[in-house]
């Protein structure tokens, strides 16, 4: 096992409890120290509204950014598992070039800060990518059906540039990251796998594929699931190019209502919700790949 | 131990691109790494259905010269030539040459996330592109002639050591080889199942099978081998029939080995 899976254990339990002692304290000293007066009753509404028209329940700011963060996290990491799976197979190609041309990407993006990356992309993808892409003819040749799609899929018609520059941003700096992960994972494979699928005359496609791959996400797969933790963790940073995930929305909540705690505690629980979810999704695909050794 | 009715198909037509009988040729093989001459000067003809025992000292070359024959190493120089298919840069004979010959190692190399069925089932059907249906008929009879039908839903890390060897050599025999290479394939085994592998190559060697094998397993060399190589140093020390080559071998070297494994 490359990383230890994470399990609630009698030290967590303290220190849960010791964080719940200071949260108390904090509160306290905010409460009376500076006097803040907490209005908890303001958030409701900016988790969900009433329509005006239709008087139905709607998702309003923060419901929105939870489900935008959704959204870029889902896309970036799907795009960073494949640029993860071929930077790794290049880096361990026999190919020096192919090896030369992984490494210097990944060193590239490991030491350059992801803040820094997002405005670099941002301006590059609005610039370059989109004209090239010819998305904005694309979007205006729909039907309303698919533009209502693209909209529950990715993003509102309007706010597609900065979703997908926000999506290549972190697919490429979680890339680089889950390449190394995949990197060590295929290099821990026994030789023994390879010659045997050599052996039986295996092309080294499907010798990958086959062989090689399934091993690896075995044995790496609490490291993925970190950073796929990470990459939900690591999209709120796309709000500064104003994609309206729960950071960019919780920043809107906090100027409308001056909440700031309040919000921010929102904010936190529902990026926790996410993450937790995440990591008990993956701790059980865990123990049911491990049943079989 | 059930017999082995229907091993290779050994279709005579194929003979016709090989010169007379000899289905392997090995001509001044030799191969090196950094510091080391591996293989020096190896040359063989092993004819059909012709069994091959290999035997010599640690380090002597002998999984070397094994592995250059299905092209998990290249050679420096010399020739090989598998049923008349020349061993060179071509890539489509390096290909046929390695779905040709089976290869069983020491370490059993079972893939571990697949069932016993399909380690089997995978190369017949990504490489010979047959049906799923198709290959595990077939799967499922070498599974019963290696005598563990039982274990076909069973992983690997589930069965003993001799359990996973017999999977491998019906994983190899799956691609219908014309030869079989064996590395060392019970030295990796408790004393007491090494029998139940060895009986599975000897049923392999009376129905057919070119086989080359690489062991120090004197019974079975007796019972089995048409012919005993002794290698030492990367080269042939002495050939010879079981016979001449345990109870009156010519070297001196020969003597001295056997003494030391007897
Ligand atoms: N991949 C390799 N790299 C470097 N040296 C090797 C390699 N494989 C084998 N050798 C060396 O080649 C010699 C022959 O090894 P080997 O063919 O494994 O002998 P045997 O199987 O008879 O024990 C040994 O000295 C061994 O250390
Ligand atoms: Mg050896």
């Amino acid at each position: 096992m490359i990383a230890q899976k994470v399990r609630f254990r009698l030290l967590d339990a303290i220190i849960v409890v010791a964080l719940l002692g200071l949260a108390g304290w904090v509160y306290y000293r905010i409460a009376y120290g500076i006097e803040y007066k907490a209005n908890w009753g303001v958030i409701p509404q900016y988790l969900l509204r009433r329509d005006g028209a239709t008087g139905r329940l709607v998702a309003n700011y923060l419901v929105e950014g939870l489900l935008t963060t959704l959204r870029l996290s889902v896309w970036s990491t799907l795009l960073a598992m494949l640029v993860g799976v071929l930077v790794a197979l290049s880096r361990t190609s026999s190919s020096l070039f192919w090896r030369l041309v992984g490494g210097a990407y990944v060193e590239t993006i490991r030491n350059l800060p992801p803040l820094v990356l997002i405005f670099i992309f941002y301006y590059f993808v609005i610039d370059q990518l989109m004209p090239l892409l010819g998305l904005d003819a694309l979007l205006s040749s729909r039907s309303m059906g698919a533009l209502r799609a693209i909209a529950w899929l990715f993003a509102d018609p309007s706010l597609l540039t900065q979703l997908i520059s926000g999506v290549i941003t972190l697919a490429f700096f979680q890339g680089a990251y889950i390449s190394e992960i995949l990197r060590a994972g295929i290099l821990s494979i026994e030789r023994g796998q390879r010659e045997a699928a050599w052996s039986l005359g295996l092309s080294k496609l499907d010798t990958m594929r086959f062989v090689i791959m399934p091993q690896v996400v075995r044995r790496v797969l609490p490291a993925l699931a970190n950073e796929f933790v990470n990459t939900i963790k690591y999209s709120s940073i796309a709000s500064v190019v104003s994609i309206q995930e729960l950071t960019f929305m919780g920043r809107q909540v906090v100027v409308a209502t001056r909440a700031i705690f309040e919000t921010w505690i929102t904010v936190s629980l529902m990026y926790m919700t996410l993450t937790l979810t995440l990591s008990l999704f993956t701790s059980r695909l865990e123990q049911r790949l491990r049943a079989r050794d | 131990m059930p017999s082995l009715p229907d091993i290779a198909p050994l279709a005579p037509s194929d003979a016709a691109a090989a010169p007379a009988d000899d289905i392997l040729i090995i001509e001044d093989v030799f191969k090196s790494f950094p510091g080391v001459e591996a293989v020096r000067g190896f040359s063989a003809r092993i004819r059909r259905q012709e069994v091959v025992v290999i035997m010599g000292p640690s380090g002597s070359g002998k999984s070397t010269l094994l592995r250059c024959l299905n092209g998990l190493e290249q050679a420096d120089s010399g020739l090989i030539i598998v049923d008349g298919i020349p061993l060179d840069d071509n890539h489509a004979h390096r290909l046929e040459i390695r779905q040709e010959t089976g290869m069983v190692f020491q370490s059993f190399n079972l893939f571990p996330h697949l069932t016993v069925l399909e380690n089997i089932n995978l190369a017949p059907m990504r490489v010979r592109h047959k049906s799923e249906q198709e290959a595990t008929a077939r799967s499922m009879e070498l599974l019963g002639m290696v005598g563990i039908a039982d274990k076909a839903s069973s992983y690997p890390a589930h069965l003993s050591g001799g359990q996973q060897q017999r999977v491998a050599i019906a994983r190899a025999l799956a691609m219908s080889p014309k030869i079989m290479l064996f590395d060392e394939p019970t030295s990796a085994l408790d004393p007491e199942m090494i029998n139940e592998v060895l009986d599975v190559m000897k049923d392999l060697a009376r129905a057919g099978m070119t086989m080359v094998v690489v062991t120090h397993e004197m019974g079975f060399a007796r019972e089995v081998a048409d012919r005993i190589i002794l290698m030492d140093s990367g080269s042939i020390v002495e050939t010879g029939t079981p016979d001449t080559f345990f109870t009156n071998p010519r070297e001196e070297r020969t003597r001295r080995f056997l003494s030391q494994i007897l």
